[in-house]
């Protein structure tokens, strides 16, 4: 089956390797990726309760200032995940090999390789590189690795700040709506790290309905923000396809995998932060508007685009006191599609013009002396029924076909829902250990028989344990 | 793509230079760099503008003596200050100060003005607080507060200004130095705190949070 690369070998001792050399590496092995080395902090200085991404108040403003607080330093990072993943049922497939490939296996999962820091007084950035080992599978069942640009956010940011104002403005130039965002909530950074490929763990957390923009991340963006007196915040965007300056943006992607947009397409964000005490709260709302083409190696015709209506209303809050860090987020998604008018995949007669689908998502999180902590997520897709993504044939005159099986849908609905829990131990701030169950009550639009192969929801469920190094 | 690397530089860099503004700088690095512009640009985030911190998590620093600030950055500087808040938030933020931009935070922060934080705690506990606080603990051989830190715990020189802290950072601090010697500069106070039960450590430090007393 599959074959494990020289390269993934590398990556793998590599992931084994590096925690004990930092362990006798002398010096501030304390500060471990590169935006710790800028400012000589622990990790729970900016992220809550030392937990990737979640960021404290203190972190939000080490972002929105442009990552410029400190002195350069070495500006390179990376993080390995090593982890195994087990479904709850194998047996409703006809060809478990390829649909649970890496079913109770431990495996090399993902790593990244990160770019970040202060370039001058009010420039600075980060820049991620994502390698994935199980982006491609050929057609005799192995993987072939593949790396791209994942999140980068480059950003000139300015602060007047008295006794009585503060004003920050800035802008980023990134590639992934929201990944510009300070908060949580934002549809770039509400997530479980790490994230493992969704070809190896097709049904754990990471692949159950998050929030997001219609028109995915690679894109090329440029957006404006200012966050007054820390409580008003307002960020204006415009994102195009990632070519000529912007480019980078989806470096390692080949052209048939880049999104190509219509034009340039607005963003827009808006929040209201309070703190008090040891507490604060975010409410705001997000939203995007993009017009995508059908085939990205054909923009010649504007027929041929999908048009993307995202609305997002979200919630965080936080009490950080140490030893605790307790995290509350809550978001509610709108997202509407509208499928092109001509070409080649113009709506057969009967089928839906557009779609909607709603996503609320809330999550609960809490950890004890940045070391030991646990979350509970709920999630709920709901949408509008279309026939051209039932899978199943009920026809009992024409021959039954196995495709659709496990990922297939009977009903043509997106609906799905259910609950994560995860505990987690971090002996080291470079390293996580942790273990993340994902249970569904309804998936592709169904409790029981979803694919109309006879598997239900939860034969989804999935225990996800993973062990993630960031250095 | 290795043209738009380098165009995005250029771009980025032209920018910064034309507007950058070292009375607007974060780097920690440059002697150059006011105390003020730091303690607006970096300390504010987590100590407030004027020194006063909204999270009970930093302690607030508006009208603390001056001795004692500036003894505090040594000591994270030079480590001997080796609490876990230290290092953890301090050390690395300290790191390159020149003794100009102590001096300089120092002087800042001594001259800014304190809030008065809100009336917290039953009355019951704020009076055993305020007792200990002025009296001390005879049986204990716990002296008063107020012998070192003033009636209304205003502070001298090397002793800081407990008035208004946040009673969080408070209990934290005592127990600090009663269980540990993380603070060797403040290792008097491990004599002074060795016999203070949890309960008059909370007391205590819901107490100073009130003062001064109008």
């Amino acid at each position: 089956m599959d074959k494990l690369t020289i390269h993934h070998r590398g990556v793998v001792a590599l992931a084994l390797v590096l925690p004990l050399l930092m362990a006798v590496v002398p010096g501030d092995a304390r500060a471990i990726p590169a935006f710790n080395r800028q400012t000589g902090q622990n990790c729970v200085a900016c992220h809550a309760g030392g937990q990737f991404p979640e960021l404290t108040p203190y972190g939000r403003l080490f972002k929105l200032t442009g990552y410029t607080i400190g002195q350069r330093a070495l500006p390179i990072s990376a993080m390995a995940v090593v982890s195994r993943s087990s479904v709850a049922n194998t047996s409703k497939s006809d060809d478990p090999g390829a649909d649970f490939a890496k079913n109770n296996k431990v495996i090399f999962a993902t790593a990244s390789l990160l770019m970040g820091g202060k370039v001058t007084d009010n420039i600075g950035g980060f820049a991620q590189v994502t390698y994935d080992p199980y982006a491609v599978q050929a057609a005799d069942g192995s993987y072939h690795g593949h790396s791209n640009a994942d999140n980068i956010d480059l950003r000139w940011a300015d602060r007047f700040i008295g006794p009585q104002s503060d004003l920050i403005v800035g802008v980023s130039v990134n590639n992934n709506p929201s990944v510009s965002d300070p908060w949580n909530t934002a549809a770039a950074w509400m997530q479980y790290v790490p994230v493992p490929s969704p070809g190896s763990s097709r049904f754990i957390d990471g692949s159950s309905p998050y929030p997001g923009f219609g028109a995915g991340g690679n894109l090329g963006g440029v957006s404006a923000y200012a966050f007054w007196n820390r409580s008003f915040y307002a960020e204006l965007g415009g994102y195009r396809t990632a070519r000529g300056l912007f480019s980078v943006m989806s470096a390692g992607l080949a052209d048939a995998d880049i999104t190509r947009l219509r034009g340039i397409n607005p963003y827009w964000r808006l929040a209201y932060s309070r703190e008090w005490g040891a507490h604060n709260l975010m409410v705001g709302t997000s939203g995007m508007v993009a017009r995508v083409y059908d085939d990205p190696l054909d923009t010649s015709d504007p027929a041929t685009t999908h048009r993307y209506t995202d609305l997002a209303v979200d919630a965080q809050y936080q009490y950080l006191l140490d030893p605790h860090a307790v995290t509350a987020q809550l978001v509610y998604t709108s997202n509407r599609h509208r499928y092109p008018t001509a070409g080649a995949s113009q709506p057969a007669p009967g089928d839906n013009l557009s779609d909607t689908s709603h996503l609320l998502r809330a999550k609960l999180g809490y950890s004890y002396q940045a070391r030991y902590g646990g979350s509970l997520s709920w999630f709920s897709l709901t949408g509008s029924a279309n026939p051209a993504n039932v899978t199943f044939d009920p026809n009992p005159e024409t021959p039954v076909t196995s495709a659709g099986q496990v990922d297939g849908n009977r009903t043509g609905s997106p609906a799905t829902r259910g609950i994560t829990l995860e505990a987690f131990w971090m002996p080291i701030q470079y390293l996580r250990v942790g273990a993340q169950y994902t249970a569904y009550s309804r998936f592709n639009g169904s409790a029981d028989n979803y694919d109309g192969f006879g598997r239900n929801a939860r034969d989804n469920n999935s225990l996800f344990v993973y062990t993630w190094v960031a250095y | 793509m290795k043209t738009s690397i380098l165009a995005l530089l250029l771009a980025g860099t032209a920018l910064s230079t034309a507007c950058s503004d070292i009375g607007r700088s974060r780097a920690l690095d440059n002697p150059q760099v006011s105390a003020t512009t730091l303690a607006q640009q970096v300390c504010s985030n987590c100590h407030g503008p004027g020194g006063n911190a909204v999270s009970p998590n930093f302690p607030n620093l508006a009208g603390q003596m001056e001795t004692y600030v500036a003894a505090q950055l040594n000591g994270f500087k030079g480590h001997g200050r080796h609490d876990p808040a230290g290092f953890e938030y301090m050390w690395g933020l300290s790191r390159s100060l020149s003794d100009a931009q102590i001096k300089g935070l120092a002087a800042y922060y001594a001259a800014q003005a304190p809030e008065r934080q809100p009336l917290e705690g039953r009355p019951e506990r704020l009076a055993a607080g305020k007792a200990i606080f002025e009296a001390g603990v005879a049986a204990q051989a716990v002296p008063a507060c107020v012998n070192c830190h003033g009636k209304q715990g205003e502070g001298l020189a090397a002793f800081p200004r407990l008035a208004g802290q946040h009673a969080d950072y408070v209990v934290k601090q005592l127990q600090v130095f009663q269980r540990t010697d993380d603070r060797p500069e403040g290792s008097i106070m491990k004599t002074v705190a060795h016999a203070l039960t949890a309960q008059d450590i909370e007391d205590v430090a819901g107490y100073v949070q009130t003062l001064p007393q109008p």
